[in-house]
């Protein structure tokens, strides 16, 4: 799988190089600010960008404008974004903006080298990987906001929390201790609940779960 | 505009005088040459009493500009125009000595026109190419007359005239008409460049005032040698011609006279410009002398010994106009010491002894004023410094959060990355692979706290994306129901960001603290030239700036950057928080 790298501190681009590389992916270029990683992208035409999202030349936000006209260029292109300090406005602009593969990470995650390169191998087959914290911030608002949500039981809230993290039912059986049979009654209830479709591709799921609690916690208006 | 009540002093009482025995003696010679004229039966009566009159409206507006603005010299001027008028009138006597009188001072009329428009508005000439050619117009108009009667058989019999001698009377002619025109070129001239360094709004007094004045003058000599020459006009009714035309003058230059002066006309400019200035930017003293002196440009100024500089009332620094400008300046004194300055324009007040008698008069008053702006000029100065101070502060937030980002936020990254590879290793034995995976977690979590710091210092929301992402941010990790309304916040200076910011976050943090509230909102919007922010809440209310509940904290931020602060929190019915920013930069 080829890979275009946004990221303007040499070290650490190196080092996510490094970890790409050992890891079975091929490292194609690597951009230093917003402008190059377009250029680069459509260069290489990659199979997947990974993107800081500050860069410069203003140090503001041009590595998630990057990516955002990225997705929009080439839909089947997987884009990662990863920040020192994730906020639920960007993960909503690019589920807004895509339909399969795309992630969202706290940078510090790329230290956990085997879950991240999972996370990236899972998101390059089309699947949505949202950080954890960010789907923490996504159902605490939804659970105040959203009565369907507040119908869930606690033990459901813990299920429909590692569904919108991308995890497997024999993920998320492992991690709750239970049963994976009792993994798929506890999401069938939470679909029936929030009224979502049963589908049984994991990716649509994840997309589904993530949607909804974009949608449900939407606050700003004007 | 405030209109003064002057205490009309002893001087006054007495110009007053002086000025009703002169309109008593002129306008009874006059008076008495229209009976000589009339009896003279020369042309018909009426003809006469359309000249007198015209003379009478000269010398009427002139004694009233006199007495409105006694130290502008146009009001005599004017008066001797119409002295000048009446002498010529005299031409058309019948009895010898008085046509004599009259055939002298037939044409000074022109010379005392010519004389008025240099002299305009100040009634005093000003340089010397304008001195010579106001000489040059009586020696046109009055010496050149000399070989026109003196040598003309027409003037026969009269005490002026010498010999017969028609080649003297042609070359004369043809003497006083160059030299005429010449004068009237170089007043051209003179004027037009006046008119270029005039501002706009004076422009549109000046050029119909010159343009009939220059008009006026020519419109005479030429009329009665060509028109009467080319096309056959009634003398008579040339002659009442050239009377309407001159007529005209007194009118249109009393008339700037005393309405105080063509600065007047840029009245409503000036009174638009002081109403959109911020604050009473001109003192009662200021508008005084402003009206006793004739001038509504007029400024006072105040000298602050510390600061080594001039400033309005309103501690506005003000640069005294340099030499050589449309300006003048003339400095006040108390016991010695210079306490302010009189701005003025030098076009309108000729006289600066005026001026600086003037200041004398009002000394006291400016000391005090100037005490005042004297004030108002360090209290700005302190609220200059506080901004910088924000400024800085600011300024320093953001260096430091981009510091730890690009730094140390960096290399926790790759320490963890390194003790997490160590980990994974093959030949690592279980206990490296247990406390390598362990340090990479201790490093993680370093990392969160970091994280947390650098939020506190200058949110990364607010750095990349602004005020409206960072709040929703802020609200989007609150544990209790809340709702952000936005308005169209658009782009806003970095210091009124971060200081919104802050004020959100404090007061948010105060509500979660104090108000045992269920539910807050926030609303963000931006009406002309100010940031409104609200925060409301429905919790136990009773907040006050003085009970320590953090408001006090939300004020001084607000009130560095010239902000202010509403608080309604009636006992039992929730808060309303209300804080405005102005949007300078």
């Amino acid at each position: 799988m080829r890979v275009v790298i946004g990221e303007d501190e040499a070290l650490l681009r190196r080092g996510l190089t490094l970890v790409l590389e050992n890891a079975g992916f091929e490292v194609a270029a690597a951009a230093a600010d917003g402008a190059q990683l377009i250029d680069l992208t459509e260069r290489h035409l990659p199979d997947m960008v990974i993107t800081d999202v500050r860069m410069p030349p203003t140090h503001t936000d041009e590595g998630m404008v990057a990516a955002l006209h990225i997705a929009r260029e080439h839909p089947a292109m997987a884009v990662v974004v990863l920040s020192q300090h994730v906020q639920r406005r960007y993960a909503v602009e690019l589920l807004a903006e895509k339909r399969q593969g795309i992630g969202y990470l706290l940078k510090q995650r790329i230290a956990d080298v085997e879950t991240f390169c999972d996370d990236l191998r899972r998101i390059c087959a089309g699947g949505a990987v949202i950080d954890p914290e960010v789907v923490a911030i996504m159902m605490a608002r939804a659970s105040l906001d959203d009565s369907a949500i507040g119908r869930l039981t606690t033990r459901q809230l813990e299920v429909l929390k590692l569904v919108a993290e991308g995890r497997s039912n024999g993920s998320i059986a492992a991690e709750l201790v239970i049963t994976e049979k009792a993994v798929v009654q506890h999401t069938s209830r939470i679909y029936d609940t929030l009224g979502l479709l049963i589908d049984d591709d994991g990716h649509r799921r994840v997309m589904a779960v993530l949607k909804y609690l974009s949608r449900s916690s939407a606050t700003a208006d004007g | 505009m405030p209109q003064l009540a002057v205490n009309r002093s002893d001087l006054g009482r007495s110009l007053r005088r002086a000025l009703a025995y002169l309109a008593a003696v002129v306008l009874g010679g006059s008076t008495l040459l229209l009976v000589i004229l009339i009896d003279g039966q020369n042309a018909p009566a009426w003809a006469f009493l359309v000249y007198s009159g015209t003379c009478w409206l000269w010398f009427l507006a002139g004694v009233f500009a006199w007495w409105r603005r006694p130290s502008n010299g146009l009001g005599a001027l004017l008066v001797l125009g119409g002295i000048a008028l009446t002498l010529g009138e005299a031409n058309s006597s019948t009895i010898v000595a008085v046509a004599a009188v009259g055939v002298v001072f037939a044409t000074a009329i022109l010379a005392v026109v010519v004389h008025l428009l240099h002299a305009f508005p100040s009634g005093r000439i000003r340089g010397r190419a304008s001195r010579i050619t106001v000489i040059a117009g009586y020696v046109v108009a009055i010496g050149m007359q000399i070989p026109l009667y003196a040598f003309n058989p027409a003037a026969e019999g009269l005490p002026v005239f010498i010999a017969d001698r028609p080649d003297l009377v042609a070359v004369g002619d043809v003497v006083q008409e160059v030299s005429g025109t010449l004068v009237m070129i170089a007043t051209t001239v003179i004027l037009a460049g006046r008119l270029r360094r005039a501002k706009p709004y004076q422009r549109r007094v000046l050029i119909p005032l010159f343009g009939y004045g220059i008009v006026a003058v020519l419109y005479i000599p030429v009329s009665s040698s060509l028109l009467s020459v080319w096309f056959d006009i009634d003398p008579l009714l040339l002659a009442l011609s050239q009377v309407v035309v001159v007529a005209g003058i007194p009118i249109a230059f009393a008339l700037a006279v005393f309405r105080g002066g063509f600065a007047r006309t840029g009245e409503l400019e000036e009174l638009a410009t002081w109403l959109g200035t911020p604050g009473d930017r001109r003192s009662d003293l200021s508008w005084a002398l402003a009206s006793v002196l004739g001038d509504s440009s007029l400024e006072l100024v105040f000298w602050v010994p510390e600061e080594s500089r001039y400033v309005d009332s309103a501690g506005h620094q003000v640069l005294l106009p340099r030499p050589g400008t449309l300006r003048s300046s003339v400095g006040v004194e108390l016991s010695g010491e210079p306490i302010g300055a009189i701005v003025y324009d030098s076009e309108l007040i000729d006289d600066p002894e005026l001026v600086r008698t003037a200041g004398r008069v009002v000394a006291l008053g400016v000391d005090r004023e100037r005490l005042t702006a004297a004030l108002r000029l360090t209290e700005q100065s302190l609220r200059r410094s506080r901004e910088r101070i924000v400024e800085t502060a600011d300024r320093e937030r953001r260096r430091i959060a981009q510091d730890l980002h690009d730094g140390l936020q960096v290399q926790l990254v790759l320490l963890a990355l390194e003790a997490q590879q160590l980990a994974n290793e093959l030949d690592s034995s279980a206990v490296t692979r247990i406390r390598a995976t362990e340090l990479r977690r201790g490093i993680d979590s370093a990392a969160a706290e970091l994280r947390t710091l650098v939020h506190a210092v200058m949110p990364s929301s607010l750095v990349e994306r602004g005020l409206a992402m960072a709040t929703e941010d802020l609200m989007d990790r609150l544990p209790l129901p809340s709702s952000l309304h936005l308005g169209n916040i658009g782009s806003l200076p970095r210091t009124v960001e971060s200081t919104a910011y802050f004020v959100v976050a404090e007061a948010v943090a105060n509500v979660m603290k104090h108000a045992g509230a269920s539910k807050v909102d926030v609303r963000l919007a931006k009406t002309a030239g100010t940031l409104n922010i609200e925060v409301v809440d429905n919790g136990v209310g009773g907040a006050s700036i003085d009970r320590g509940t953090g408001i006090r904290g939300l004020l001084d931020r607000a009130d560095v950057l010239g902000g202010s602060l509403r608080l309604d929190s009636p006992a039992g019915r929730g808060t309303n928080l209300q804080v405005q920013l102005p949007i300078s930069q």
